[in-house]
């Protein structure tokens, strides 16, 4: 008989929580019935912790992101202090201040999870410059025959890059340049239509915004808005 | 490793990388484009097309900006424009991050070839006008404070007495792991930390890495340090480059590494030609490589030239680039000491540490801790530039105060009087020159509300205007930044953009307050050191010089807020609901900032003698 995996018991938000042992926190408390926001994060995918989204306070000098920290034994884990979500406030205002004034996803089928959080948070503007105007990093890629690519309403979550390389092992997307000119690319950095994408469709299944959506969508409107 | 050095000897041989050559090393090697793309694109070593067969590049920030002065670069370019018409109609000049040249500010690379002088002086190297300099290491290296070896035969001793002990206790291997507990202890007792940025105790480090279960570990030196105003290191690898060497392999020994790596930084070229030599002739007295005199040990070090960018210093980072990846920090933990190079034990310790090893086993423990001053351990040494009579790098016990070190390198320029200081690089906090008695040393400076950081001391004499050097410092970062997360990425950027806009007169509304909050969020939620500190310098000016910042960075009158943006598809709803009060963020006073993926620590004992001190000549 195998081995039992060792249990570890923790406190999240004041919850005892007993986990298995390398379990994450953000798993961890999703099962305690905690929702922790994320925007690179997909339980599908290899965690990366780019986003920040879901930093929590585990007593240490700075926040952890929940999404690839394991649990530790006797750990007291705080998911949603005034401290923590103002750090998140301040996330979403920074992303929001490039982001397009219309997006794809939301409009069509109102599962932008960024707008989504925007309304969560009840952002209304940004105390921010917009970064709409800044030149060839942010533009539209409409060449390939399905996907519509959006550069400005990319925040770099890299779960298409997971999706299209880990998932489907196509091998396609991954990043370009860096610093604030990063940007996802395809291939040697040529529009989609031009690499070897075979448009499976698996980058904008899981893309969290209005950057990778389904071509057939525009115009779409779902009956929310 | 391959990969990337495959990409730099193409880089070298043609001048570019172009996409033909990846196509055709993506079918070689099985590597899918996007990753090729990802590292040409990420690494400033490459170039996609060939450029002009002269570049020259020129550093723009903080100790090149304060003696070259605003537009520096573009003076230099319009200087190379006149000069060189119709000479070297191909020349490039581009304005790069510190190249670690700053005591001989304003500096710049003319194809490679580090040079100074006034932009006219630059552009005449750059035409042909006037010649380069030879680009060697030092013929005769000064005796430094840190070097037990009086002449050059005597250089290893350390490791051979170490390895002949080993030998003659032949196959007790009980008696060698007593040799290497006893290494680990008296790296502790001797209280020798991190010089890096950190201050991570060297002992505890090397004690975790031995400690770690793995059949393969590795041993990596970062020498790429490349932060403003640092440039300690840098003299190390030229005239002390057998110390470090020495160090790595009895850290191998130590541990038990086979391999090792010493990343070097892609602008030190005379420094590398030095560590080359230095690794040739270990190979020749039978040190390092196979059956390390006869002992059966064997270590092998690879010399690495970085390709180039300041967040490789980061540990992590610098571990992603020697595994052939984007040099994007990682998440921690795991840390290298347990998951390093290839997801195994790794001791990575940083130049000026591992230099320091080798007298600390040839003198004891006791002996290091008694070479500081005011109850700190050890020698240290510093990379004095800015508005300094003489600026160079100084060994000095470590506890020697600001004032001191000012003096000892011939006070302030011009005979001015000091306004302010940064004392631990171009991350750390800015303080008044009334704080100039604090003690160079961890403790002491972060209770002063700075850091020791990468030991760059910065002076700033009066009549400067430290908010266009906190904002050229925050430039800094964000100009580096790697752009992996959120914070970093997006927060450095608007910092920077709103800052510029205050500088030209035009301050937003509430700015003061909107960098502290976003320098709260980013100094919490960044993956690495590089986002955590980015705001701090100019933070630091807000807090420290609060008339200079509102002068600069607060609207004259009473003013509207900017026009707002409103966020994509915005919801009637939330349109029409209560705007929520923000949620109180952490203090908006600066803490003490801190060097790249590190932590600075607490505390030493005992007074001591005086200053040991030598001074970098000026090079030409």
């Amino acid at each position: 008989m195998a081995d039992a995996p060792r249990l570890i018991t923790l406190t999240i938000d004041g919850k005892r929580v007993t986990v298995p042992q390398g379990t994450t926190i953000w798993e961890a408390a999703r099962r305690a019935g905690i929702e922790i926001p994320v925007l690179c994060h997909d339980p599908r995918l290899r965690p990366v912790g780019v986003c920040r989204m879901c930093v929590v306070d585990v007593g240490e000098r700075v926040l952890a992101a929940s999404c690839l920290r394991p649990c530790a034994p006797d750990q007291n884990v705080v998911t949603h202090s005034p401290q923590v979500e103002g750090h998140r406030r301040m996330l979403t205002q920074l992303l929001l201040s490039d982001y397009p004034d219309e997006s794809v996803r939301d409009r069509a089928t109102g599962e932008d999870e960024l707008v989504n959080l925007a309304r969560g948070y009840r952002i209304r503007e940004t105390p921010f410059p917009g970064g709409t105007h800044k030149p060839a990093a942010r533009s539209k890629d409409t060449s390939s025959p399905v996907i519509a690519v959006d550069h400005r309403a990319c925040i770099l979550c890299d779960r298409c890059i997971r999706a299209c390389d880990e998932l489907q092992n196509n091998d396609v997307i991954g990043r370009t340049s860096r610093g604030y000119g990063a940007r996802i690319a395809f291939d040697l950095n040529v529009p989609m239509g031009e690499s070897t994408c075979v448009s499976c469709g698996e980058c904008m299944a899981v893309c969290p915004t209005g950057a990778l959506t389904n071509k057939a969508w525009t115009g779409l409107r779902t009956g929310k808005h | 490793m391959e990969l990337l050095t495959r990409m730099m000897e193409l880089q070298e041989h043609h001048g570019a990388v172009t996409d033909e050559m990846l196509h055709a090393l993506s079918k070689e090697r099985g590597v899918p484009l996007y990753r090729l793309e990802g590292l040409r694109s990420f690494y400033p070593v490459f170039r996609a097309q060939p450029g002009p067969k002269l570049q020259v590049k020129v550093c723009r920030d903080i100790c090149c900006h304060m003696k070259g002065g605003a537009g520096f670069v573009d003076r230099v370019r319009r200087a190379v424009g006149k000069d060189g018409a119709g000479k070297h109609p191909r020349v490039e000049v581009e304005a790069v991050s510190c190249i670690g040249r700053c005591d001989s500010a304003p500096a710049a690379a003319v194809n490679d070839v580090p040079v100074h002088g006034t932009a006219q002086e630059i552009a005449a190297f750059a035409t042909g006008a006037k010649r380069l300099p030879i680009d060697e290491p030092a013929a005769a290296p000064r005796r430094w404070p840190t070097d037990p070896y009086a002449a050059p035969s005597d250089r290893y001793g350390a490791l051979t007495r170490l390895l002949r002990a080993g030998d003659s206790a032949a196959g007790d291997s009980a008696a060698a792991d007593r040799d290497r507990e006893r290494i680990i202890a008296t790296l502790k007792a001797a209280g020798l930390r991190g010089m890096g940025g950190a201050g991570f105790p060297a002992g505890t480090k090397w004690e975790a890495t031995r400690a770690a279960p793995g059949a393969v570990k590795y041993v990596v030196c970062n020498a790429d340090e490349s932060e403003p105003g640092t440039f300690k290191d840098r003299l190390i690898l030229e005239e002390l480059p057998h110390l470090l060497i020495e160090a790595m392999i009895i850290g191998a020994w130590v541990v038990g590494a086979r391999q090792g790596v010493i990343y070097l930084r892609h602008e030190y070229g005379r420094e590398r030609k030095a560590v080359e030599r230095a690794l040739a002739d270990a190979r020749a007295r039978g040190v390092l490589g196979k059956d390390l005199l006869g002992t059966g040990f064997s270590f092998d070090l690879r010399l690495f030239v970085s390709p180039g960018s300041y967040i490789m210093g980061e540990e992590t980072a610098l571990l992603e680039a020697l595994e052939d990846k984007r040099g994007e920090p990682r998440n921690k933990p795991p840390f290298p000491t347990t998951h390093g190079l290839n997801a195994r034990p790794t001791l990575m310790n940083n130049v000026e540490t591992l230099a320091a090893i080798p007298i600390i086993l040839e003198r004891g423990a006791d002996w290091w801790a008694a070479q500081g001053r005011r109850g700190c351990k050890g020698l240290k040494f510093l990379a004095v530039s800015g508005d300094v009579e003489r600026p160079g790098v100084v060994c000095v016990p470590l506890g020697t105060s600001v004032q001191e070190v000012l003096e000892l390198c011939g006070g302030v320029a011009g005979g001015k009087a000091l306004y302010a200081f940064a004392p631990g690089g171009a991350s750390s906090n800015f303080l008044p020159a009334s704080k100039r008695d604090v003690a160079l040393d961890f403790a002491a400076l972060q209770q002063a509300g700075s850091m020791l950081g990468s030991g760059a001391v910065i002076y700033v004499a009066e009549g400067r205007d430290l908010v266009e050097l906190g904002a050229n410092e925050a430039r800094f970062f964000r100009n580096e930044s790697c752009g992996k997360c959120v914070p970093c990425r997006v927060g450095s950027e608007k910092a920077v953009e709103m800052i510029e806009e205050a500088l030209k007169g035009k301050p937003r509304a509430g700015l003061i307050p909107l960098l502290q909050e976003l320098g709260s969020t980013m100094t919490q939620t960044s993956i690495c050191g590089l986002g955590q500190v980015a705001l701090q310098p100019i933070l630091s000016v807000i807090a420290n010089f609060p008339a200079d910042a509102a002068r600069r960075l607060a609207p004259r009158s009473a003013p509207a807020r900017t026009p707002a943006r409103t966020p994509a598809g915005r919801p009637e709803r939330a349109a029409r609901g209560p705007v929520r009060k923000r949620a109180p963020t952490r203090s908006p006073k600066p803490r003490p900032g801190r060097g790249l993926a590190k932590r600075t620590a607490p505390r030493r004992k005992a007074g001591t003698p005086a200053a040991t001190t030598r001074r970098a000549r000026s090079r030409s």
